[in-house]
């Protein structure tokens, strides 16, 4: 039977790699650019997954209006912290590999299957990363249609997978907002039971908290209309929450108490 | 034998008939535009005969199973690849067959030891902006020849001309989906119809009625679009069941 596997005919027609990428031995000296923080919530209807805009080099801000929440199909979301060289490499190649499977095989990948090839991903590029840079943090969420429900899944560098039951976050920003978001969880409201307001509220408020303390991530800026990139996922579908939304919500959520 | 040029010219001569022979009794395919796109139908006794190759790419043959698979997966592949290392955008008809399917087909007929693809292909892609639709018809020989409006594949060429003459008989691109829908079974109807005759003759509406309830008897119509106004970045959609039922009840 031919090969229906989309990284095996990039690296058969010497698209890709063949062996890992070394480097030289200080390459670590180098800076690189990299994003933070990336959180999913679980909420009432799906996910909400979300990530600051900011992309930095060292202490230099290079951008401020990344996108690290990319739809990678009509399925599934990948939010990415990390190097955004590999990063976005990763999401394309995960892009293109759900099309051409969908298309060639006239069946869409299931979801244990995509995850399978993000941590096929993850694994080969595990020489960079232990090299210092190109190191990659994802977060994938997808809208489970046999079990109803949102899930989310991240990654370590090495490709393991693991499931998140209420929420995730990854990036330099991640450790300030993971003891918030599991203190809201446990004393409360379990985030699950939320409705979508009140969960967008919250992830807003996270991501203004992590860049309140953690200088690679970018927090909201109304007046350069920079706000976080937010993606739902439910079983409608994916789509955006508008900037006209963010902004509307962090006047009347997000002001400081008088 | 192949030192001598006059054996291979013939090995060619008998494998072009070999091939003529095997694509003779296949239903046609038949593409048209419509007001928001392309429209593919055919006829079919089970599997899927009109494929997506990439968001506003569709592929459709007639032929020998297996090797229209081959042919499938081979421009899905190039597709892919090519969506990749550049983009979506350099996604093109005219790459894909030029430098794609065109020389592959032609690559597997010229070589007379091995077997050729038993195929004959329509490809669609469909113009984002306007109706400049384009159509393109891939010979089991690798030659390629475009086409705008409405495009066929089928068993003889007297069948082909049918079609297109069917389809220029009506207006263009100005018609709805379920328009073009009659429009393509009646295209479909004259080309079958035209599968065997020496002379083109466009069937009067009686033959076309009995034509399509003797297919109904024993294959399905199969019905894709490429519809600028789908929402998705893939713009094909398989047509379902009853959109083409709507259609055929006139004629059952």
């Amino acid at each position: 039977m031919e090969s229906c596997d989309f990284l095996s005919l990039l690296k058969e027609q010497g698209h890709l790699p063949r062996d890992p990428i070394h480097l030289p031995t200080n390459a670590a000296d180098f800076d690189t650019t990299e994003g933070t923080t990336i959180l999913a919530v679980r909420y009432r209807d799906g996910v909400l997954m979300a990530g600051d805009r900011r992309a930095t080099m060292g202490n230099t801000v290079v951008y401020d209006r990344a996108d690290k929440v990319l739809s990678i199909d009509d399925d599934a979301v990948l939010a990415l912290a990390g190097s955004p060289a590999v990063a976005y490499e990763i999401a394309r190649l995960l892009e293109v590999s759900f099309q051409h499977y969908r298309r060639s095989q006239l069946q869409v990948l299931s979801l244990d299957g995509k995850l399978r090839i993000l941590s096929r991903l993850l694994r080969d590029n595990l020489p960079l990363a232990l090299q210092g840079i190109g190191a990659v943090v994802p977060i994938f969420a997808a809208f489970d249609a046999c079990g109803n429900a949102g899930k989310i899944f991240f990654y370590d560098i090495l490709g393991a997978q693991f499931e998140s039951v209420d929420f995730c976050a990854t990036g330099s920003g991640s450790p300030i907002i993971r003891g918030a978001l599991y203190h809201y969880n446990r004393w409360e409201e379990k985030l699950v039971n939320m409705d979508e307001a009140a969960s967008l509220e919250l992830v807003l408020k996270m991501l203004e908290t992590a860049a309140e303390f953690d200088t690679a991530t970018g927090g909201l800026k109304p007046s350069a209309r920079i706000f976080p990139q937010i993606r739902r996922i439910t079983a409608a579908g994916i789509d955006t929450i508008p900037e006209d939304v963010l902004e509307s919500l962090y006047h009347s959520e997000l002001q400081p108490r008088t | 034998m192949l030192e001598e040029p006059y054996r291979w010219v013939e090995a060619i001569q008998n494998r072009r008939e070999y091939l003529e022979d095997q694509l003779r009794g296949a239903s046609p395919v038949v593409g048209l535009s419509y007001e928001d796109g392309i429209l593919l139908l055919t006829t079919t006794p089970g599997p899927c005969k009109l494929f997506e190759v990439y968001d506003d790419l569709s592929f459709a043959a007639i032929g020998h199973p297996a090797d229209i698979e081959k042919l499938r997966k081979a421009v899905i592949d190039i597709a892919h690849l090519e969506a990749f290392n550049f983009s979506a955008k350099d996604v093109s008809l005219q790459r894909l067959v030029s430098f794609g399917i065109g020389p592959l087909i032609k690559a597997a007929f010229d070589e007379i030891f091995r077997s050729p693809f038993i195929a004959r292909v329509l490809m669609a892609e469909l113009d984002p902006q306007s109706s400049h639709d384009r159509f393109c018809v891939i010979d089991a020989d690798g030659s390629f020849r475009g086409e705008e409006h409405e495009a066929a594949v089928a068993g003889s060429e007297n069948s082909v001309n049918a079609i297109c003459k069917s389809l220029r008989n009506e207006s263009t691109t100005e018609r709805s989906l379920s328009q073009a829908l009659d429009a393509g079974l009646q295209a479909w109807a004259a080309g079958r119809i035209n599968l065997e005759n020496e002379a083109l003759t466009l069937p009067d509406k009686k033959a076309i009625e009995g034509c399509l309830q003797e297919a109904l008897e024993s294959q399905r119509f199969e019905a894709a679009v490429l519809d600028r106004t789908r929402s998705t970045k893939s713009k094909f959609a398989l047509l379902a069941a009853d959109e083409i039922d709507a259609v055929l009840a006139a004629y059952r």
